[in-house]
């Protein structure tokens, strides 16, 4: 009896098993043959120069963050891992308009550029930085490190005024967001993910399950964002701007709005900034001092960590406060 | 394969990113050399994670079929859960709702990160060319008439299109006058048959790459995007400093056909 039914289950599975090879394999050679005929035609149509071109920025853009994506949420673990929580109430100045420029100056110390600060920031906040103060640091951390300032001195080289004025306008602005936070933001605009909130949850394991989770939802924006950047560089082609250099208001605001489509690492836009001869230095330095803050990369990445509704007003709030501050210290310095 | 999601993407991405940096010098297409340290230890350090990350999952798996067994992990889930809910309440409204999914998930967001890495392993994009030099206008660095320092020795002097055409443009001491010079780029061309070698000039990566490009006279045109070394003289025209001055000029005395560079730009 049982030795029948296994023959006959075997009898089974070996007809089921020839059916399902014969089937899909006739469908796999029909799918493939189609392919295999349509598919260069195909291809070839679509990869036109400006899909290539398309595609390789996109891929640029997302290569060279990726570096600094892992430096900052290196850090953002180790600070959620490693760091008690009572450190940074100790260093920071309990009064929040003291302690947003103090955040704002510690920018300093991290050298990276902007795909780095946004997880950084958030981990402060878990870490119970109050929230003006890791915005302030966010803000001018990608604008105002050694290595960003060296690179504006050599692309402006014998200005030695744009590096303090890009310095003076960025950290202005951080400073000016920070107090705006403190005064106008509520906290139930900023959504954190809560992982790191689990006190038991210290040391390695809780270090590698943040970096990891940090970068992988992070990477999943940047990517995002590097797609509509690609998108943005692709369609405006920058000379079309050249039309627009006479007035000096206008090549401001065109200005800070090509910094926000084109999302230049905070390390290069200085280069950009300087190439763009056509327009002055009151337009360049909006430029260089919008990028780092305001780009739809950085948007994304917020929109990822802070939630979208916090993104969007932050954003939009702090490209006026840049453009304004950059303005007056153009004006000022320049 | 949800459960093992993430060591799946990092294992992705790292291996992408190991392909072009350690295995080849295919980064240069999209970033700068200077980069490359950097992308190597990112691309290890991914790996890590990766296997971090598998080693997690198969352990996630085991206390749901010897619970009891295992005290420890099973804590370990109880409380894994208990977050998962907490973050549940928090992101309520949000709509990637399900992205926060504890422990070992992968956020749905991330696996968009394989978009690029499977075109970085699989078909590799080109180097920009001839479609973004052309559309934008050639830049020149805003920069002073001044007195620049001597060429360096050698006949033909190998130089960048870059130090060529500010010296061309801007340097009071016509270093340039009477030295034969090897210019190396890819070949553009404009409607009325003038055509130039060009090279695009990338500080960070591709995205802020800028063109910067020399009219040849007296050769014939190759083929558009053709790599190509040109040996000749500097051409004077316009006021030194001035529009007309640009784009500089080189009267062609040799053109050769090469192989892309392994750099296809030039450092800013």
């Amino acid at each position: 009896m049982e030795d029948r039914r296994t023959l006959v289950d075997g009898v089974r599975l070996v007809v089921r098993a020839l059916v399902y090879a014969v089937v899909g394999g006739a469908a796999l050679l029909a799918i493939a043959t189609v392919v295999s005929v349509l598919g260069p035609m195909l291809a070839l149509d679509l990869y036109t120069p400006p899909v290539a071109a398309w595609w390789t920025v996109f891929t640029a853009i997302a290569v060279q963050g990726v570096p600094f994506l892992l430096l900052g949420t290196v850090v953002s673990a180790a600070i959620g891992a490693f760091v008690p929580e009572k450190v940074f109430s100790r260093l920071l100045p309990q009064n929040q308009a003291l302690a947003v420029p103090v955040a704002g100056a510690a920018g300093v110390v991290l050298p990276g550029c902007e795909c780095a600060s946004v997880p950084v920031a958030g981990s402060l906040m878990r870490r119970g930085v109050a929230p003006a103060a890791a915005l302030a640091f966010l803000l001018s951390a990608p604008a105002i490190n050694p290595i960003v300032l060296v690179a504006t001195s050599v692309a402006f080289p014998g200005q030695p005024k744009m590096v303090l004025a890009r310095l003076v306008a960025s950290l202005a602005t951080a400073v000016v967001m920070g107090w705006l936070w403190a005064r106008f933001g509520r906290e139930e605009w900023i959504r954190l993910p809560k992982r790191h909130a689990d006190p038991a949850a210290i040391g390695l394991r809780a270090f590698t399950d943040g970096l990891q989770h940090d970068f992988l939802h992070a990477g999943g924006f940047l990517v995002l964002g590097a797609a509509a950047a690609a998108t943005f560089n692709i369609a405006v082609p920058r000379s079309v701007l050249e039309l627009f250099t006479g007035s000096v208001w206008m090549s401001v605001l065109l200005l800070a709005l090509l910094a926000v489509v084109l999302c230049v690492c905070s390390e290069a836009d200085a280069f950009v900034a300087a190439s763009l001869s056509g327009f002055s230095p009151t337009a360049r330095l909006a430029f260089m001092v919008v990028g780092p803050m305001v780009d739809l990369k950085l948007i994304a990445l917020q929109a990822g960590t802070f939630g979208r509704s916090f993104a969007l007003r932050f954003s939009s709030v702090t490209w006026v406060v840049a453009v304004l501050s950059s303005v007056l210290v153009g004006w000022w310095l320049l | 394969m949800r459960r093992y999601g993430p060591a799946v993407l990092l294992l992705l991405t790292g291996a992408a990113i190991l392909r072009i940096s350690l295995f080849g010098e295919l980064y240069l297409r999209y970033v700068q050399a200077g980069l490359r340290p950097y992308l190597v230890v990112s691309g290890f350090l991914l790996m890590l994670l990766a296997v971090a990350a598998a080693v997690a999952g198969r352990a996630e798996q085991e206390p749901h079929a010897e619970q009891g067994q295992h005290g420890e992990h099973g804590e370990h889930t109880g409380r894994d859960q208990e977050r998962e809910h907490g973050e549940h309440d928090d992101h309520g409204d949000d709509s990637h709702t399900h992205d926060q999914h504890g422990g070992h998930h992968s956020p749905r967001v991330a696996w968009l990160l394989t978009l690029p890495a499977l075109a970085l392993l699989l078909f590799p994009p080109p180097a920009l060319g001839s479609y973004s030099a052309e559309r934008e206008a050639a830049q020149r660095a805003a920069q002073g008439v001044g007195h620049f320092p001597a060429l360096p020795a050698g006949n033909p002097v190998e130089l960048t299109l870059a130090e060529f055409s500010s010296r061309a443009v801007y340097d009071s001491g016509r270093s340039l006058a009477g030295r034969t010079v090897r210019l190396t780029g890819f070949v553009t061309r404009d409607d009325d048959g003038t055509w130039y070698v060009t090279r695009l000039l990338v500080a960070c990566c591709a995205a802020d790459a800028t063109t910067s490009k020399v009219e040849i006279r007296g050769q014939d045109t190759p083929p558009a995007d053709t790599w190509i070394t040109v040996t000749g003289t500097w051409h004077p025209k316009g006021r030194l400093g001035t529009d007309a001055a640009w784009p500089p000029v080189l009267d062609a005395g040799s053109v050769r056909r090469i192989a892309q560079p392994a750099n296809p730009y030039e450092k800013r």
